[in-house]
């Protein structure tokens, strides 16, 4: 069954063994920093529940929902040991399902407190600092939604990285090539009013979606609904008629401010270091409707990788980059762009004939996240599964022939959070084959390769299945 | 009160802990910096504040994002030279 809310989904984890309370009383600096990187950092890290935290005895937080592989298996309803690989499959599987729209309700437990005036950001949520050099306090797991005014039946759900600036003022960073930061070009040309809720703590399919790298005119909730296996539940925001989640605990309401720009961040971001200080868009709080207390707020560690930001926008843009490319290279059989955000992209691929590798890396950089994201593209053939990096590192051995399966593009788009970038925004594309060559290609010689004996993969999952039964 | 980050002299607590006595809430009306009064020194004392991550008045001025999120009028078909 599929998750209403995010309590609903803490429910599953802790009856699957994947939910850690933390009761001892926390700091929230540097504590939930601290304990939160950790679970990100360790293999197979739990979900965090502080229950106690210094200052807000009405408050408690959630870290590291999707913080490792088992925890994302549960967010999409499946065994907590399923690999990587058949994750990525099951998704791939369910985005085909796309469009299950979104089913309007009228009441919702997120509407049980509506606060108009004299609120506090600070008093309504435990907020923290998430690194050291950061700005200040940032909700860096929430959903914006907003609504095109030009187009108001599109309507976009991201996540974007959110400064609590003031009681009832926050920052929010636009990049030219988000959606929301189009709906602000119409809206500040046209002159009219532009609404944002914030969706605080929800289902967690909710932000799995809301960062995956959608074309514009997607609906991120028909796509939540395809996921899910079943719609979501949205109801009305008090002002301006955006569909919110029904399950979320907290939504934010407000006016994004026309024409005016602040100081906002930085704030660190998914490379490992903190993204610059910039005049960003601020959005004038107006209300607020949320859950009765005790309120959970979840939000998101972002530092050194690996971490939980890296399961959230991993298998999410792996399957959207397969599915634009696979429309026009059946071949190709994965692809994985887990590492920074798929700075280093793996796509696995038959071989149509000798130097199709490069093609297919062509094809990736011209997808909407290959223009800028990817910097090293590594192609192997379909028999090794780019998500195990020891058969990657095999085909890198034992495939790869420097002086003709290596090419570089120099001055490329590249992604602006790169901190190793000449000039930022430009950079080097790195494409490596180590795919088996192929006619025309010249042979390899001495190729004579070992088979695996025939029901290698069968073993497999019968010796985890009796190993999983073992008491 | 004076901003760690900015030195700016109007920085003022806006918060107080829900729970008495926990801790302060403080903020910069120049450069929307916030801390909390139990952070670490190099947060909240001005002469520990990172070099690079200091802000002033003149670095503020040159903070607009590049690409601009909206492009002045009729930008992208002008010639640049």
């Amino acid at each position: 069954m599929p998750y209403g809310s995010l309590r609903e989904f803490l429910e599953k984890a802790e009856q699957e063994g994947r939910l850690l309370r933390i009761a001892e009383e926390v700091r929230l600096e540097p504590d939930v920093r601290t304990i939160s990187c950790a679970a990100g950092r360790m293999t197979g890290g739990p979900v965090l529940l502080f229950e106690k935290v210094l200052g807000y005895p009405d408050k408690k937080i959630v870290m590291n929902v999707h913080g490792s592989w088992e925890n994302h298996a549960l967010t999409l309803d499946l065994p907590k040991n399923t690999p990587v690989r058949e994750q990525f499959r099951e998704i791939v599987k369910r985005w085909g399902r796309y469009p299950v729209p979104a089913k309007r309700v009228t009441s919702a437990p997120v509407k049980e407190v509506v606060l108009e005036r004299d609120f506090s950001l600070f008093r309504e949520l435990p907020l923290f600092r998430v690194n050291p050099m950061d700005g200040g306090f940032f909700l860096s797991k929430a959903c914006a939604i907003a609504r095109d005014p030009e187009n108001p039946s599109n309507q976009n759900v991201g996540i974007y990285r959110i400064q609590v600036k003031d009681h009832d003022l926050l920052g929010i960073q636009l990049s030219a090539q988000h959606d929301l930061a189009a709906y602000l070009r119409s809206a500040e040309r046209l002159d009219v009013p532009l609404r944002a809720a914030i969706a605080v703590s929800n289902d967690p399919i909710v932000p799995f979606v809301a960062s995956s790298p959608l074309k514009f005119d997607d609906d991120e909730y028909a796509m939540m609904g395809a996921i899910r296996g079943a719609p979501v539940e949205v109801v009305s925001s008090e002002i301006g008629a955006l569909d919110v989640p029904a399950g979320a605990e907290m939504i934010i309401e407000g006016e994004i401010l026309r024409h005016h720009r602040a100081v906002e961040g930085p704030f660190a971001e998914y490379p490992g270091s903190y993204s610059s200080s910039m005049l960003q868009v601020e959005i004038r709080v107006d209300r607020i409707t949320r859950r009765r207390d005790p309120i959970l707020f979840e939000n998101l560690y972002t530092g050194e990788p690996w971490g939980e930001i890296d399961y959230l926008q991993g298998l999410n843009t792996c399957a959207t980059i397969y599915n634009q490319m696979k429309l026009d290279f059946p071949e190709i059989e994965a692809v994985n762009a887990l590492y920074t955000h798929g700075y280093c992209t793996i796509i696995a691929s038959r071989m149509r004939f000798g130097g199709f590798a490069k093609t297919l890396a062509c094809r990736l950089l011209s997808t909407p996240h290959g223009i800028t994201y990817p910097k090293l593209i590594i192609v192997v053939d379909a028999n090794v599964d780019p998500f195990n990096l020891q058969q990657v590192i095999w085909a890198l051995t034992t495939r790869f022939r420097p002086e003709r399966d290596l090419a570089l593009i120099p001055n490329a788009p590249a992604s602006t959070l790169d901190p190793a970038h000449l000039i930022r925004g430009l950079g080097t594309k790195v494409i490596i084959d180590a795919t088996t060559p192929v006619y025309p290609d010249i042979p390899m010689e001495d190729n004579i390769s070992v088979d695996l004996p025939a029901d290698t993969d069968f073993w497999i999952g019968e010796i985890q299945k009796r190993m999983q039964a073992k008491p | 009160m004076i901003c760690p980050r900015c030195d700016d002299q109007r920085a003022a607590k806006i918060f107080d802990s829900p729970e008495s006595g926990a801790w302060e809430i403080y903020r910069c009306p120049r450069c929307f910096f916030t801390w909390r009064s139990t952070e670490e020194d190099r947060v909240t004392r001005p002469e520990l504040y990172d070099a690079d991550f200091k802000l002033s008045e003149a670095k503020i001025r040159e903070m607009i994002p590049k690409p601009p999120i909206v492009p002045p009028e009729g930008a992208a078909s002008k010639p640049r030279y």
